[in-house]
């Protein structure tokens, strides 16, 4: 038995069965979307102590707060720098670099997403490019559908690449002790790759909507990209805390730092640079604003969902499942990883991924004394995050980014179907998947 | 003072089925920067106004009710195009353009005019004066109509 698995669980019931319940009742409420995922998330991970699976002290050493302080400095960050115009002016930008041709904007406002949203996340991304993208298509007269497919696309993508692109990496990168360069060697090439077998059929299912007017072109190369920028200093102020935290983040391993204290540490630069010399009444609106922005639901439902994986722990349950997963793979490296891969990505596109990768990551790191120690996991890792982070492109639901989009495109009055979505993305997904899986069996298996 | 002593009665209206061209032209017309659209039996069911017309003008990117795209500095509109863009909508129907709102501004005539003062320091513009049972407009209340009568 797990050393922190209670004995005392109420009406003397079995923890795993407890634990268990608990947690499909959740999964089951999640996926229904009929309450907050974070209250549900709150009132389960409640429920597992108060029913004594856990004691609270169990429950808080289930919490990986690093994964939580990455994303609450990184929120903040971008938070603030977002004000500062810095990413319609990026967008604007890119859009007149290729002359405004339609096909040229495609490109680069997908590949600026990819980039952005590998930096930052990728609901903050959608939401800072989406609107520049309809203005830009508005302006063209060409239809904002593939634009705005394909930055949900690239928004999962790029998100892929690094230790802080998308909360599944952050979870693996965080459980796992992994870099940020690891996540740049690892899954970089394979984002690469996958990049470009989007961007072609994505050019070829479009290219005859992709055609504008000159006079259309010369419209958006009239747009003014400087006046995007709100406040300079700002601007200065974010831009170089961005660029220490990342610096951070590649050399943090050296000097033994964890993500959540660079992260943080950045945030608290920026807050300082940002409210010196502003009176007190002034600063406290500021900083009230700035953690007002903070998507304190996410936190909440990863607060949660920690607790309830950490009670599925404690109790055996997640050991039960790694035995069955090694019955059926038959304990083989390469199934197993293959397995991991297709099968992240094919419930990643339906469910949730932050609450599936949560419960893999125990699940994974029990398999350890099977395959030969932990520095065996690693082909697991790289095929989870690639899955569970590519698998969200499948269908309309299966990231946040993408529900984000649908809403916007729905009121700009150029909705997003689900099913016409599925049509075209869940192949381009498979075959992404492919493509991962090409590129795992070759550089690891 | 009830608002029935101030208010403006028997104002311009348009019928719901009336094209915002229709509509554009009446307030143009009479520098109306509100216009009670009315049904069957004089029966109010909104407003059309100025931020309809600004509506037709802005591109779809700045009506998406999130400040992502905070302002328009960065953009480009030739006077040509703002003018195609209202002759495209001229034929829209007026009630395309009727907002759900959640609680509909509106005012009874038997209601003091301080309400009425309270509204307008709220949310400006001119406000619909409309029978508590019947619901049909009985006139419009404004700016200028309570304070012609405080001089």
């Amino acid at each position: 038995m797990h050393p922190e698995a209670s004995s005392h669980v109420i009406f003397g019931w079995s923890a795993a069965w407890v634990s268990s319940v608990l947690f499909c009742i959740v999964y089951g409420l999640i996926i229904s979307e009929k309450i907050n995922r974070a209250v549900v998330g709150l009132a389960g991970a409640g429920l597992l102590i108060l029913c004594g699976v856990l004691t609270q002290e169990a429950a808080l050493r289930g919490i990986d707060f690093n994964t939580i302080g990455l994303l609450l400095g990184m929120m903040l960050i971008v938070g603030i720098t977002s004000k500062s115009g810095i990413f319609q002016y990026v967008a604007i930008w890119s859009a007149k670099a290729v002359n405004a041709a339609p096909v040229g904007v495609l490109i680069m406002l997908s590949l600026v997403t990819a980039v952005l949203s590998a930096l930052l996340d990728n609901v903050t991304t959608v939401l800072l490019i989406v609107p520049v993208t309809l203005a830009i298509t508005e302006e063209l007269g060409v239809k904002a559908y593939p634009y705005l497919i394909n930055e949900v696309l690239f928004s999962n993508i790029g998100g892929t690449a690094t230790l802080i692109g998308d909360p599944p990496n952050i979870m693996i990168g965080s459980a796992v002790g992994l870099t940020f360069m690891d996540f740049v060697i690892h899954a970089g090439p394979a984002v690469l790759l996958v990049m470009v077998l989007t961007i072609l059929p994505m050019y070829w299912i479009w290219r005859k909507d992709l055609v504008a007017t000159p006079e259309a072109q010369q419209r958006v190369m009239c747009f003014n990209e400087r006046e995007a920028i709100k406040d300079s200093r700002l601007l200065k102020q974010a831009l170089g805390v961005l660029a220490g935290v990342i610096a951070g983040f590649v050399v943090a391993h050296h000097f033994h730092i964890a993500p959540a204290t660079i992260s943080m540490f950045g945030a608290a630069v920026l807050l300082l640079l940002d409210n010196f010399g502003r009176s007190a009444d002034d600063q406290s609106k500021n900083v009230h604003h700035a953690f007002s922005e903070v998507e304190w639901i996410t936190l909440m439902f990863f607060v949660g969902l920690f607790i309830l994986v950490h009670g599925l722990e404690a109790s055996g349950v997640i050991r039960a499942l790694a035995e069955q997963l090694l019955a059926v793979t038959g304990g083989d490296q390469k199934i197993t990883a293959l397995g991991i891969l297709w099968g992240s990505a094919l419930l990643s596109g339906v469910i949730d991924n932050i609450p599936f990768v949560a419960t893999m990551i125990p699940l994974i790191k029990s398999l350890a004394p099977v395959f030969g120690g932990e520095q065996e996991l690693m082909k697991f890792w790289w095929a989870l995050s690639l899955g569970a982070c590519l698998g969200g492109n499948g269908t309309l639901v299966g990231a946040s980014a993408n529900l984000v989009v649908a809403g916007l495109a729905e009121r700009a009055g150029q909705p997003i179907r689900f099913w016409d979505y599925t049509k075209s993305c869940f192949p381009l997904m498979l075959l992404s998947i492919a493509v991962c899986h090409l590129y795992l069996q070759l550089r690891y298996l | 003072m009830t608002i029935q002593e101030v208010m403006k009665a028997s104002p311009a209206t348009v019928a719901p089925d009336e094209t915002f061209g229709h509509a554009f032209a009446l307030m143009m017309e009479q520098k109306l920067t509100h216009l009670p659209v009315v049904g069957s039996e004089g029966v109010y069911l909104g407003m059309f106004d100025l931020r309809d017309i600004w509506q037709v003008l802005l591109p779809k990117a700045a009506l998406l009710a999130m400040d992502s795209l905070s302002d328009l500095a960065f953009f480009y509109e030739s006077k040509k195009q703002l003018i195609d863009k209202l002759r495209h909508a001229a034929n829209r129907r007026v009630e395309e353009f009727l907002k759900e709102e959640d609680a509909p501004l509106e005012v009874y005539p038997d209601m003091p005019v301080i309400e009425a003062v309270l509204l307008l320091h709220r949310h400006d513009g001119v406000l619909p004066v409309v029978d508590r049972k019947s619901r049909r407009l009985v006139g419009m209340v404004g700016a200028w109509d309570i304070l012609e009568r405080l001089r």
